[in-house]
């Protein structure tokens, strides 16, 4: 089973912690599993061309992201 | 977000799921100690984790907790004798013991069965007015979380129970989230603090509308103690002293699960930050900043019934249990402590209150009546591939993570995250305090200790 709770608590966490520096961030970089599930999960979103998210950013699959360790940019 | 497989992992907790495997892992409060007055009073039905179980007091006072039917041809023994030391079944009188030895079969002469044989039945305890239940493996209890108000009298404590018709989830996420409170419990700030209070294009136009709700002391204090001295309700100033919707949140991991600061701006005061620190012992209850000396329980009785319960100390000399009642959220209308009106019943919201400025929410009853009307919106068991989190739900996203790295434990075979063995669950505390900018939210709750590395996940 692939575990959302694990990638968005991941990514989260790498939010409040580049916000805590000042940082922005702007998109998540997801493993194309995580993309794929997420785009399986919303067809709605999808039919609608909204862009896929994940707390509140834009999701870009990057095959060289682990599945369990997307990365905020 | 949640696959609709997670969702279904995480939320369903009968025999053999996933979920359900975790939380038999758990001391898991069961009843109210209040409703076995008594030896040999009448028992008690507990539906828990899907499952469905009789309690009894005995003869000698102690408490059992079997399986509901009778192991001969499955009579319910609710219906039961509860009668020298023992509970009879109504059908054929077969009687059971405390820990499920079958005393008597009055219609099987041999004993050769009943020698052999024993009903289900499972550890209790009785702490902290409640009666708390291991229905995991033989041999896997772990240390009871003796918490700070377990050990008191009952007399001491106000325990109010809300049973709610949805997924339990639901209720769970609802008690440890911060960022609702100063906008779906607005009506209640209205009444604590001074100050303008206005979400979106809603402004109070004047006096708060419900001068009859329970409501929470300023700072520190706890929901039960000011309805409890027989105030009025009106303004208590600095009570909530933000107007900062969107707090930031800080986690950090405890031996006991999590606790998290909500952390705001202070009106008119940069030097300052508003904290609130909430504690989650893993995996039903929750410490809350700014609640009083107490918890918030949520446990599943199955896949779509729940029951939210509040323990808290009665503070000494303000009029015991009954004056503290309506401090605790109890409406006689909506809801009330008798067993037959703890499933809540919503009152209707009132539109025109909503509409000239006199109320935010509409509902009248304070907050559990607030978080039940929108917990229960959200249907039996809500489809979570549908929602979209924000980085302020990051308490809830971490008790979630929890969650998802217990089943993966208990799959292969170890323990799951939380049980705190060797900790002292007395020392969880919650806070909420204005501190300076610079001043470290953990120095409120030093007792919580250890902030843990999240284990990896599988």
């Amino acid at each position: 089973m692939l575990w959302l709770s694990v990638v968005i608590d991941n990514a989260c966490t790498q939010l409040w912690d580049a916000w805590g520096n000042g940082a922005a961030r702007t998109s998540l970089r997801v493993s194309p599993a995580v993309y794929a599930a997420v785009a399986a999960e919303r067809p709605g979103e999808v039919a609608r061309q909204c862009p896929l998210t994940l707390l509140g950013l834009p999701l870009v699959a990057d095959p060289e992201v682990a599945t369990y360790e997307p990365v905020a940019v | 977000m949640l696959t609709a497989e997670e969702n279904e992992a995480l939320c369903r907790v009968g025999p053999g799921s996933p979920m359900g495997n975790v939380l038999r892992r758990y001391w898991t409060p069961a009843f109210q100690a209040a409703d076995l007055p008594a030896p040999d009073c009448p028992p008690v039905q507990v539906t828990l984790l899907g499952e469905n179980f009789v309690a009894f007091r005995d003869s000698a006072g102690r408490l059992g907790f079997l399986d509901e039917l009778c192991s001969h041809r499955g009579a319910s023994l609710v219906l039961g004798r509860v009668e020298d030391c023992g509970i009879r079944c109504l059908y054929h009188g077969w009687k059971y013991a405390t820990d499920g030895t079958i005393l008597e079969t009055p219609n099987l002469a041999t004993s050769t069965f009943r020698e052999r044989f024993r009903h289900g039945a499972y550890p209790v305890r009785e702490a902290g007015g409640l009666g708390w239940v291991y229905l995991g493996p033989p041999g896997t209890e772990p240390p009871f979380p003796a918490f700070s108000w377990t050990d008191a009298a009952p007399e001491e404590l106000l325990v109010s129970e809300m049973i709610m018709d949805c997924n339990w989830m639901q209720v769970q996420e609802g008690s440890i989230d911060s960022s609702h409170v100063a906008i779906l419990h607005l009506d209640t700030l209205a009444t604590m603090g001074a100050g303008p209070r206005s979400v979106g294009s809603f402004d109070f136009a004047g006096e708060p509308w419900d001068l009859d709700m329970p409501v929470p002391r300023s700072g520190n204090g706890g929901g039960p103690d000011r309805a409890s001295t027989g105030d009025v309700p009106q303004r208590s100033g600095g009570g909530w002293p933000s107007e900062d919707n969107a707090p930031r949140i800080e986690v950090e991991n405890t031996p006991f699960g999590f606790h998290y600061a909500a952390i705001r701006d202070v009106t008119g005061d940069p030097g300052k930050k508003f904290v609130r620190v909430t504690a989650f012992a893993m995996p039903y209850t929750a410490f809350i900043g700014g609640a009083g000396s107490g918890a918030v329980i949520v446990v599943p009785r199955d896949d779509c019934t729940c029951s939210s319960i509040g323990v808290f100390k009665v503070p000494k000399g303000t009029g015991g249990i009954a004056a503290s009642r309506r401090a605790g959220g109890v409406e006689p209308a909506v809801w009330g402590p008798e067993p037959e009106n703890r499933r809540i019943r919503l009152p209707r919201q009132d539109r025109e209150a909503m509409a000239d400025g006199r109320s935010f929410a509409g509902f009248r009853g304070g907050n559990r009546v607030q978080d039940a009307a929108v917990q229960l919106s959200e249907g039996t068991l809500y489809d979570r591939a549908k929602e979209h989190l924000v980085p302020a739900d990051l308490a809830i996203i971490r008790m979630r993570r929890l969650f998802a790295d217990s089943v993966q434990r208990v799959a292969a075979g170890d323990a799951p995250l939380g049980l705190g063995e060797d900790y002292d669950f007395a020392r969880i505390a919650a806070a909420s305090a204005v501190i300076d900018t610079g001043q470290r939210w953990q120095d409120l709750v030093p007792g919580n200790e250890g902030a843990g590395k999240q284990p990896r996940h599988r």
